[in-house]
């Protein structure tokens, strides 16, 4: 295991963890709810943490992505039904991602919105055809670790960390009235869907085939799974801990992307305000290309196209139509003048609504010894798989009357 | 007969009209009258730069314009309220925008109990 490489691995997944919808729903949680939706952090970046190692390694070892397995685990029918509830789930997080990226450029530059929008998917555009492929998920990766600022500002406001430790106690606050109890389900499902949002999955798989992952790189996928998306998931719960703490007792929603930079202004100033800025700007534009590229994946694999960012494009040209399909698509979207905070609430139930699908296959994949040999669930992998299977399957269920229901968590 | 009752209450919810349809868009004009008072008191502080002050500004005011034409009810006490904070000024006091802030709170409140 090559140390630089496993650092860099490590870095990369805590600064492309959290994207616009962990952004929004971990800073409104805070504000509604105090500390009280930390251990549903927690809980679900245990279950990325299960599925990503468990993607990882059937990348590494029967060399499947996700979509190959989905194909011949779910048959037809229902593979191309899930195929096309995803494909729809990631562009609309794609789209939410790329008006969230023009928010930010337009909050840095003060330059019109649609404009950034316009510009921003040329730029990303731009880096896809150009970086290759371990350099597009560690550009933005890294530069995504501006969002450390959210954890340093987190302990400069001197938060009272006793309280704060009790919020990782999986617990529901007691005297909530049924309505506030409803809107703290839908919380509950919304975290769990932002973090395991299913373009993860695919996204790390279909990246382990392309850098061409064995069986000897099994263990840098576990640590790159665990300490990664670990401190990643660290960053969102310092922005539910500073929303508590200067948007709570403000009456503050927040109802805008851009207020959670102001949890790194309040405490630094301009500085804090700008790196806020920049973290933001990177892991959206990061997730923005994952989205993307988890979708081309997805398509290409499905029917059993030629695929990856290993190739030039020219040599995969349905997958290369693809991303820039996807991606032009997205920006229509945006075009059209919607709130990309109101295409985040629809991505994470669509969501939802995909992840039990989208995991099962994997989940009966990396089990099987026939396919996997010494490398299969074991009893603990097993254990836990089938839990998160289950949590995933009761919120799935959940989701849409909780949203109906909470007009979307707004009461 | 649990599913029939779901499915009733989620219609009930989705065609609901008056102050308690109207609840998400006090709450959320509410929220956004405090995080334009909090946007002003750090930009006054020297803590913010001007495009970021200004941008949230507009969006603060579009967002406003939206929840107050999605109400029902355009003539209620809580509508007067939204359209009081849209006529303030870009550079509103944060004492007086928490003012509204502060009112439409109250409503909710009492809304809710109801």
């Amino acid at each position: 295991m090559n140390p630089l490489e496993l650092t860099l691995g490590i870095m990369t997944a805590v600064g492309g963890f959290v994207d616009i919808s962990e952004l929004v729903f971990a800073a409104k949680a805070g504000s509604m709810f105090g500390y009280a939706l930390i251990w549903v952090f927690v809980v679900a970046t245990i279950g990325i943490m299960v599925f990503g190692e468990m993607s990882g390694r059937v990348a590494a070892v029967a060399k499947q992505p996700v979509f190959n397995l989905m194909r011949h685990r779910l048959g037809l029918k229902l593979g191309l039904v899930t195929l096309l509830a995803s494909l729809i789930a990631n562009l609309i997080t794609c789209a939410a991602e790329i008006g969230g990226v023009a928010f930010v450029l337009n909050y840095l530059t003060g330059a019109p919105y649609m404009l950034m929008a316009i510009a921003s998917t040329a730029v990303l555009m731009a880096s896809m055809w150009i970086l290759p492929f371990k350099w597009i998920e560690r550009t933005y990766g890294l530069l995504g670790l501006f969002m450390i600022v959210f954890l340093v500002a987190l302990v400069a406001i001197k938060p009272p960390w006793h309280q704060l430790a009790g919020g990782f106690v999986p617990h529901i606050p007691h005297g909530l009235s049924t309505k506030e109890l409803l809107i703290f389900a839908y919380y509950m499902v919304a975290i769990v869907s932002a973090v395991m949002f299913p373009y993860e999955a695919y996204f790390y798989s279909s990246g382990g085939i392309e850098e061409k992952w064995a069986p000897k790189d099994l263990p840098m996928n576990r640590i790159t799974c665990t300490v990664g998306f670990g401190l990643g998931s660290l960053l969102s719960i310092s922005i539910l801990a500073s929303s508590t703490q200067l948007f709570m007792p403000a009456n503050v929603g927040p109802e805008l992307l851009g207020s959670s930079a102001l949890e790194a202004a309040i405490p630094f100033g301009t500085t804090g305000l700008l790196l806020a800025l920049a973290g933001m700007l990177f892991a959206i534009s990061g997730a923005a290309i994952e989205t993307c590229m988890a979708n081309a994946y997805s398509l290409c694999q499905f029917f059993g196209w030629e695929w990856g960012r290993q190739r030039k494009p020219w040599q995969a040209p349905r997958f290369t139509v693809a991303w820039i399909g996807f991606f032009l698509l997205a920006l229509a979207i945006i075009l059209t003048g919607i709130d990309p905070m109101n295409l985040v609430e629809y991505a994470v139930l669509f969501s939802i609504l995909v992840l039990p699908l989208t995991y099962l296959p994997l989940l009966l994949l990396a089990g099987d010894p026939s396919y996997m040999g010494q490398y299969a669930n074991g009893p603990v992998g097993k254990t836990f798989g089938w839990l998160y299977f289950t949590i995933i399957t009761v919120a799935a269920i959940g989701a849409l009357p909780l949203y109906v229901i909470t007009s979307g968590g707004q009461g | 007969m649990q599913r029939l009752l779901l499915i009733a209450a989620v219609l009930v919810a989705g065609c609901s009209k008056g102050p308690e349809a109207d609840l998400q868009y006090i709450s959320k004009a509410r929220s956004l009258g405090a995080e334009w008072a909090l946007v002003n008191e750090q930009s006054s502080a020297g803590k913010l730069t001007e495009n970021y002050t200004q941008s949230m500004r507009e969006a603060v005011r579009e967002q406003l314009k939206t929840a107050s034409s999605s109400l029902t009810q355009p003539n209620s006490d809580y509508a007067g309220e939204i359209g009081a904070l849209l006529a303030e000024p870009d550079d509103a006091t944060p004492a007086q925008l928490r003012a509204h802030a502060d009112k439409l709170k109250r409503i909710e409140d009492s809304l809710e109990s109801a």
